[in-house]
């Protein structure tokens, strides 16, 4: 016997309901089915692929590009491509790190001004987030030639050669890579500070806690599910990046992203590009599953 | 109705930006070029358009390498004729890129100097016909670096480096010019020689005066515009440097170096092969091959140019160099199965 | 309001700068009179005026625009088509979880990730039927597809903050499904649409990552000839050409703020 039931004011039986929704639906996850989900698993196929002399792929089936992830070469054990992907995860570690030590005050900031001006202020955090990456990253490039003062102070310091620039370098990179976050760290976080309940600081405050432990236990519990999103944003991204790397870290610092970026470009390496793919999802999935579990743990408190 | 209204007007727009992008896309009109940055005289295309009717899109590329991953997966068919270093041109045929060049219908192959005819990465001419040839050497500001001993070393040993330098971000040049300073051939094949080259240039990468890897262009560049006191380029790039300052100086060091010839060829699938093989002939014309080199500074291949170059080029030894430096010079070649070490070490290199 | 230590107010203005000092960085050069480096030499309009003759640019806007206009088309249909299916039936919970894997996806992987599956995809495409030699098409199907989960994205949000109140109120009112749909859930629904329209139109205008790898030869885009500019050596005109583009964002965003805003509360 067919079920019916009321829904959105209409009297229909489940089965119609579902036959609906179907049809809605099936164009968007047609596509997204054919054109993601698809080419992915062709990607994993591919990985277990092999590379002629000159570039083309061969249908032989190996574990090679996985040996080769793990630092297994023609040249014997390297440790190269396992310490990209590991500083890949590192770099987006601390891009997230320091986007919150940032994202904080921005977001309280902004939540202080009055109603009218805060979304003015979000504005102002959503533009830079919709330019070019690759204009932003080339205008750090110039922000830190060695004509501008930035470069000039560091040369004077002795941090770098004279007549050097501040780029290609780490640091370089990492602020590239924050600027560029930042507005994916401060928009999710800003959500729960606009929604805070002020009566918890208040209290905390009332029992002469430190400015410190007012933050801690007042503040950032209320704020986390903003965190949790905001790490998810900043961190995910941060590791695949090679637009960054390649511009600001010259050929010097090189993420996963970069030797991917090599692999389906002037190396012609199809099926162990294909492995590094795999290699940066599967970073990227540890990375998301530990902060669920973290989240998780700390929900339960 | 706001919104129709909206709606018609979003069509319209959609429909004439679509309708004009139509013109391009008449195939018999256009040719497709693809070759090095900077290379060619924008005035070559013009006057073989006017000749012939025939619009010329030239579309750039700053490393061998990039070249061949495009024409590899799907860009073939979509240039007509592309311009590739000599050590290519057996890979590309190999590869089944590369349609068969009709000699009837470019006369004035004849002018080819008979140096470079039927040259070893080519015989018989069969698919190619060269463009330009030059060398691989050093470019330097006079201003910063006023001692100049002309060897690699200034890149290599850490001691001798004298100024913020720029790699060239060419697989076979940049290990090659490692090969030639450790004495061995550009054309090794052997392990152990390809790796201590790569350790070698990853140990210049890390140098604090190392400011990265560019194509022949992008080092030009960053020495024109101060950010770095030496290149690694390709002489004509160089020389047009110098005369935008003078200031500038480019040197073949005494280790030896790389020489290279670029060839034309015609695609597999060209859309427009006629025009092609009718652009490689406009090109090997006197008057036009003397222009291109006039402007590009690089060595012509042309014998019947020769006369159109300017005097100050051809007897300017960075261009056409002596015997004796031309004895230290050494021509890239196709290595077979061994380009796949030289590519996991150049991916070493690149990454570490 | 509330008053916030000065170190806290400090550090936020200090952030917008740090935000906002490069795009500065490119406007003053685009006006700068000196061909290399980034000594200041002199206001100058020039490279904006040669950028506007120049013939290859205009032809690489064209391109831009094409490619945006296309997709987002195409992405705000797909995407609004499956906030709707999506949010508005009751899926058993195993579907549902599936439908959001699906919807994620293109969220959790990097953008070269997708990339690389899309060229090897094409790639192998390509042997069946030559239509998807990279091109405008390739670059088309891969923008449609990123912006359709973004589109998707925004249309849910605003029609949960909807919800069904309304719909149920016209039923009482013995409205049928396509008159309530037309007058009342779609003029809604449109403040969302459009604010999905436009964030997956300055999404493809701004792509560089799905761009690169999938264009052609005679389909490039303004921000992988960017790139390329600064790859080689960036010139004056490139500045301008940022700049205007950077200009053409703030507007496009300004225009999302108003869409949605005004409708909201």
């Amino acid at each position: 016997m067919t079920r019916i039931v009321v829904w959105y004011g209409q009297l229909i039986s489940r089965p119609q309901l579902y036959r609906r929704g179907l049809l809605l639906v099936c164009s968007g996850f047609a596509w997204l089915t054919l054109f993601l989900a698809v080419p992915l698993a062709i990607l994993l196929v591919i990985a277990f692929a092999s590379r002629s002399a000159y570039g083309e792929v061969e249908w032989t089936f190996t574990l090679e590009n996985f040996r080769r992830m793990l630092g297994f070469g023609a040249l014997g054990w390297s440790s190269n491509t396992l310490r990209i992907l590991l500083r890949s995860a590192w770099v987006g570690f601390v891009t997230t790190l320091i986007s919150l030590l940032l994202a904080y005050p921005l977001a309280f900031f902004i939540a202080a001004r009055p109603p009218r001006t805060r979304y003015l202020g979000l504005t102002l955090v959503i533009i830079p987030f919709c330019t070019n990456l690759v204009i932003r990253s080339y205008a750090w490039m110039l922000l830190l030639s060695p004509e501008l003062p930035f470069a000039q102070l560091a040369q004077w310091l002795g941090l770098v050669p004279h007549f050097g620039a501040l780029y290609p370098s780490a640091a370089a990179v990492y602020i590239g890579m924050v600027s560029t976050a930042l507005p994916f760290t401060v928009l999710p976080i800003y959500t729960n500070v606009e929604r805070l309940d002020w009566s918890i600081v208040e209290a905390a405050r009332d029992l002469y806690a430190s400015p410190w432990r007012v933050f801690f236990q007042a503040v950032l519990p209320q704020t986390l599910p903003g965190l949790s999103v905001a790490i998810i944003l900043t961190f995910v991204p941060a590791m695949g990046m090679f637009v960054i790397p390649d511009l600001l870290g010259g050929a010097k610092y090189w993420l996963v992203g970069n030797l991917i970026q090599q692999q389906f470009g002037a190396s012609r390496d199809w099926p162990f590009g294909a492995a590094l793919s795999f290699g940066l999802m599967l970073l990227t999935f540890v990375g998301i599953f530990l902060l669920r579990r973290w989240r998780a743990e700390g929900e339960l408190v | 109705m706001r919104r129709a209204t909206a709606t018609a007007l979003a069509a319209a727009l959609l429909a004439a930006l679509v309708g004009c992008s139509r013109p391009s896309s008449e195939q018999g009109k256009v040719l497709n070029v693809y070759m090095w940055s900077e290379y060619i005289d924008p005035q070559i295309p013009e006057d073989f358009e006017s000749q012939t009717g025939i619009k010329v899109r030239v579309d750039v590329y700053e490393s061998t390498e990039d070249m061949m991953a495009k024409l590899q997966h799907g860009g073939a068919g979509q240039y007509d004729m592309v311009v590739v270093s000599d050590h290519a041109v057996p890979v590309l045929a190999k590869l089944g890129l590369l349609e068969p060049l009709d000699m009837g219908r470019i006369p004035n192959a004849a002018n080819v100097d008979p140096r470079f005819k039927s040259p070893g990465y080519d015989p018989d001419n069969k698919y190619s016909l060269p463009y330009q040839w030059g060398t691989v050497g050093l470019m330097y500001r006079k201003d910063r670096i006023p001692e100049f001993d002309p060897s690699w070393a200034v890149l290599f040993a850490p001691d001798k480096q004298a100024g913020p330098f720029v790699l060239i971000d060419s697989m076979r040049d940049m290990l090659g010019v490692a090969l030639k300073y450790l004495g061995h051939s550009a054309n090794s094949v052997s392990l152990e020689e390809i790796r201590r080259a790569g350790e070698l240039v990853l140990a210049a990468k890390k140098s604090p005066q190392a400011v990265g890897f560019e194509g022949g262009v992008g080092g030009k560049n960053k020495v024109l515009s101060k950010a770095a006191a030496l290149a690694i380029v390709y002489n004509g790039d160089a020389l047009r440097a110098i005369e935008e300052d003078d200031q500038i100086a480019f040197v073949v060091p005494k280790e030896g170096s790389i020489v290279w010839v670029d060839a034309m060829v015609v695609t597999k699938g060209a859309a427009n092969p006629g025009a092609a093989h009718q652009f490689i002939n406009f090109i090997l014309d006197p008057g036009i091959g003397g222009q291109l080199s006039n402007f590009n500074q690089y060595a012509t291949p042309n014998l019947a140019a020769m006369p159109f170059i300017d005097e100050a080029a051809r007897n300017d030894p960075a261009v056409y160099p002596p015997a004796e430096v031309f004895s230290k010079l050494e021509y890239l070649e196709d290595v077979g199965d061994a380009t796949k070490l030289y590519d996991e070490i150049w991916t070493g290199v690149k990454s570490q | 309001m509330r008053r916030l230590h000065p170190t806290v107010s400090f550090a936020a203005l200090g952030t917008l700068a740090l935000l906002y000092l490069p795009l500065l960085a490119v406007v003053v050069f685009s006006v700068n009179a000196s061909r290399h480096g980034f000594v200041w030499r002199g206001f100058t309009l020039g490279w904006y005026a040669k950028l506007l003759q120049d013939e290859y640019v205009l032809e690489l806007t064209r391109n831009t625009l094409v490619l945006a206009f296309v997709s987002t088309a195409i992405a705000t249909v797909l995407g609004t088509l499956l906030a709707l299916g999506m949010q508005r039936f009751p899926w058993p919970k195993p579907a549902r979880f599936a439908m959001e894997l699906v919807l994620q996806l293109p969220v959790v992987t990097p953008d070269i990730v997708f990339a690389a599956a899309m060229v090897v995809m094409f790639g192998l495409l390509r042997l069946a039927w030559s239509i998807f030699t990279p091109g405008l098409l390739t670059m088309i199907i891969g923008h449609v597809t990123f912006q359709t989960a973004f589109v998707a994205l925004v249309v849910r949000g605003r029609l949960a903050l909807l919800g069904p109140t309304l719909d149920e109120a016209g039923r009482d009112l013995y409205a049928d499904r396509l008159f309530l749909f037309r007058t009342i859930t779609l003029p809604l629904l449109l403040p969302g649409v459009v604010a999905g329209a436009l964030l997956a139109f300055t999404l493809s205008l701004d792509d560089f990552v799905i761009s690169f790898f999938t264009a052609g030869p005679t389909s490039t885009t303004l921000p992988i000839y960017i790139y390329a500019s600064v790859r080689r050596g960036v010139s004056p005109e490139i500045h301008a050409l940022s700049t205007l583009i950077v200009l053409v964002t703030v507007f496009l965003v300004l225009s999302v703020e108003r869409a949605t805003r005004y409708r909201k509360e």
